[in-house]
């Protein structure tokens, strides 16, 4: 394994297709050849980063990567370091230097050996979402280790998701044999998934010779911590991409590239989806979601599913705050139920927390709920009837009355109590002030266009600069 | 915390402070609206209260008319004129619903409320009375005149640009391009578009003309934000003031800065100290010489005990308010 550990692909650019030592100054290099914005000389993430960047900050389209070579400047893939590199490039490269490798006459033995072993080790933790395994190689080896787990999410049928069950077995290699025997009845769980058929008899033969295999495929082991973490949380929309991701034989793999999301700001909208159906969820006890802005990363989304656990998480922050949010909320909550319960705003994230109550309705409407201020509200009848009771003048009687009678012909102004419109102001055109917009405009409106139905008044420019 | 370039006003409101705004023609008068349920008149260089007349609950906003009426709604739903020389209480009219907008427009010599009724009211100062109500999508939460055009922010991120002088239809209908609640819009003195804010600490410039190439010009930016302890604290920008020369604009946010913005070399100018509390309302005077910063808890967090609310009258400089070198 030693050996074969050099022969592990170094890491390399693919847009410009030099050669790193260390996958983390390929980062540095791709943020500064490739991924710098020409205007600001801000280091962007991603391809797809650098072009929003600059569509967003200096609104100028990018059409390609800077600095890559020719066939290599699709601004759309999102490759970070050595991830997302599409297969076919990654294939072609593996033969290009095997090739050389060839020419250079070192060691020329199984070819087909090390073919194999290169995919496994790319499979090493820092790439295993995004390279290929051919699915045939190892995934009869990871069987037996699967066997014996009854692991619920295994995705029926799908004889290559096994290596994520792996975890459960951590002892595998040398166990292998001893597990054997256990397998008819561990196997029983997994009848039901995973048609038993072709997979499992050819396997198990195979076994107990095949200790050495199972070593040469224990970096698919590296899938292990991401598993029990999909399969828990299950119920989460945003954990399900790594199961998919796992349970995939084919070399799809949908990359979630940490870099885009965090590029795209820390409110991404497929973070922000998976935390405001848990906010609405911890709604009433806020508490939580204080205690959960101590949770870092994905935890996120996870410690909130179990709803219990994440206060225990970070004391120190969840202790001071609950205090102020309680009160808070039960004090805002009684006057809630007098309006439809509003749309609820997500106001925290792993790395952010937005200073606003949940509801997303204006602070001066959840402030008019108070009770201190709701007993001074008089109804609507009363605000039209009385007499303001004290002001400090007493107010002025015939203009009260006005404001009543006028209730009825609050749309036709012009024909109200006060008389003819020729009595307006000079300047102020009655006319133009008709509530149905039939008197002619006495200044042609805005560019001197006809009047517009309200739609094509939507220049489709508003949504080119999109959101922010 | 005061220098000699700042004081804060005294015998302020008993409560939360809802706006504040300087007279059209003078720096020496300040109308201030308050939960108290009193709007006040203060006399700026004395640092004394001229008067206050009250409402029947908390005042939302208030605007001047001319120098002598004031002009103010609340969550009685009415709309009320006071005339400061005599000390006379007028109501104009009402909403179906709290007013939270109060603003003027000499263009045309109208003022304009806009209401959580979902609708904005156009009244006839000299008469006074009403004179056309217009439906909006969703309630109204700010507005802003720029000439003869209104700018109506309201809840659901929607923005709507009315004509003033033709308000039979809408003349643009535009979404916010935050993606979070509008909490203020202020229009450009020089009325080619307008600065608006949203509650996660965000503030977008937009332009009017919505040909693309004025369009392009378009942008938006984050502020009031801190971290604190790794986690940063985005906070709601509440308001906004256009210094009436210069075309730049302050923000104040719930995080109780104020921040003056350049929005034409996309700079900011200076920052202040950090208030007490959030910065609910700002204005400049109009000859840009003095801003008034209310500094008033706004219920972000609940409402849990705070610092005093208070306004700030601030001595403000060229440098800190002049773009630079353009």
């Amino acid at each position: 394994m030693g050996r074969k550990k050099k022969k592990q692909m170094k890491p390399w650019c693919w847009y410009c297709n030099r050669d790193f030592d260390d996958e983390k100054i390929l980062i540095q290099h791709q943020k500064a050849k490739h991924f710098k914005c020409h205007i600001c000389h801000k280091k962007l993430y991603t391809g797809p980063g650098l072009a929003i960047h600059c569509m967003q900050v200096h609104k100028e389209t990018i059409d390609g990567v800077p600095n890559a070579i020719p066939g290599r400047t699709d601004i759309e893939l999102e490759i970070y370091g050595m991830e997302g590199i599409p297969e076919k490039d990654m294939e072609e490269r593996r033969r290009v230097l095997e090739q050389k490798t060839q020419e250079n006459q070192k060691k020329k033995q199984n070819q087909d050996d090390s073919d194999e072993d290169d995919d496994d080790e790319e499979a090493g933790p820092s790439f295993q979402q995004a390279t290929a395994q051919p699915p045939a190689a190892y995934a009869p080896m990871a069987q037996p280790g699967m066997a014996p787990v009854p692991t619920p999410g295994m995705p029926p049928g799908s004889y290559s998701g096994m290596p994520p069950m792996m975890p459960a077995v951590p002892p595998m290699m040398p166990g292998m044999p001893p597990v054997m025997p256990g397998m008819p009845p561990g196997m029983m769980p997994m009848g039901g998934m995973m048609p038993p058929g072709p997979g499992m008899p050819p396997m198990m033969p195979g076994m107990p010779p095949g200790m050495p295999p199972p070593m040469g495929h224990r970096p698919g082991m590296n899938h292990m911590p991401q598993a029990p973490a999909s399969t828990t949380s299950g119920m989460i929309p945003r954990a399900a991409t790594p199961a998919a991701t796992v349970a995939a034989p084919q070399p799809v793999v949908t990359k979630p590239l940490f870099p885009s999301a965090g590029q795209m700001g820390t409110r991404a909208p497929s973070t922000s989806s998976a935390s405001s159906s848990m906010d609405t969820l911890s709604a009433p006890s806020k508490p939580l979601s204080q205690a959960q802005q101590g949770v870092p990363g994905a935890a996120v989304g996870l410690s909130a599913s179990s709803s219990a656990a994440p206060k225990a998480t970070f004391p120190a922050y969840s202790q001071p705050a609950p205090s102020a949010a309680n009160t808070g909320s039960t004090v805002a909550k009684p006057a809630t139920p007098i309006t439809s319960k509003p749309a609820t705003l997500t106001t925290t994230s792993a790395t952010s927390k937005l200073i606003h109550p949940d509801e997303d309705i204006s602070l001066e409407e959840l402030r008019a709920q108070l009770p201190r201020y709701q007993c001074k509200i008089p109804s609507t009848a009363q605000a039209h009837i009385s007499t303001p009771p004290v002001g400090p003048m007493g107010g002025v009687m015939p203009a009260q009355q006005g404001a009543s009678s006028q209730q009825p012909g609050t749309r036709h102004p012009m024909h109200g109590p006060y008389g003819t419109p020729s009595q307006a102001v000079p300047g102020y055109v009655p006319g133009a002030m008709s509530p149905y917009g039939q008197g002619p405009p006495m200044v042609p409106p805005y560019q001197g266009a006809p009047p517009r139905p309200p739609m094509a008044m939507r220049p489709p420019v508003m949504s080119q600069g999109g959101r922010y | 915390m005061t220098g000699s370039n700042e004081f804060k006003l005294n015998q302020g409101p008993d409560d939360s402070i809802s706006a504040v705004k300087f007279s059209p023609n003078s720096s020496q008068f300040l109308l201030v609206s308050s939960w108290d349920s009193t709007v006040r008149l203060y006399d700026v260089g004395g640092n004394t209260m001229r008067m206050k007349y009250q409402h029947l609950a908390p005042v939302l906003d208030c605007a001047f008319y001319d120098p002598t009426r004031a002009w103010s709604g609340g969550l009685d739903n009415q709309l009320k004129m006071h005339d400061l020389n005599t000390d006379q209480d007028t109501i104009v009219g009402t909403h179906e619903a709290p007013i939270r907008c109060v603003e003027y427009c000499p263009e045309v010599n109208v003022m304009v409320t806009g209401s959580w009724d979902m609708s904005v009211r156009l009244w006839d100062p000299r008469t006074p009375c009403n004179a056309g109500t217009f439906t909006q999508p969703e309630k109204v939460y700010t507005l802003s005149v720029a000439g003869d055009r209104l700018i109506v922010g309201t809840a659901g991120r929607r923005v709507l640009v009315w004509d003033l002088r033709n308000m039979g239809y809408v003349q643009q209908r535009r979404e916010s391009s935050l993606k979070y609640q509008t909490r203020c819009i202020r229009a450009f003195p020089n009325k080619q578009g307008y600065v608006l804010s949203s509650i996660e600490g965000r503030v977008a410039v937009e332009y009017l003309d919505p040909s693309l190439e004025v369009q392009k010009k378009k942008y938006a930016f984050k502020c009031h934000r801190l971290k604190e302890n790794g986690i940063e604290q985005v906070y709601p920008v509440n308001a906004i003031s256009f210094h009436s020369i210069h075309n730049t604009f302050a923000t104040g946010g719930s995080d109780g800065f104020v921040n003056i913005w350049d929005p034409f070399n996309k700079k900011r100018l200076c920052q202040f100290h950090r208030y007490p509390t959030s910065i609910a309302s700002l204005s400049f005077s109009g000859d840009g010489s003095l801003l008034a910063i209310a500094s008033s808890y706004m219920q972000e967090q609940g409402d849990i005990t705070h610092p005093p609310d208070a306004i700030y009258i601030r001595q403000v400089t060229d440098a800190e308010t002049k773009p630079k070198s353009t």
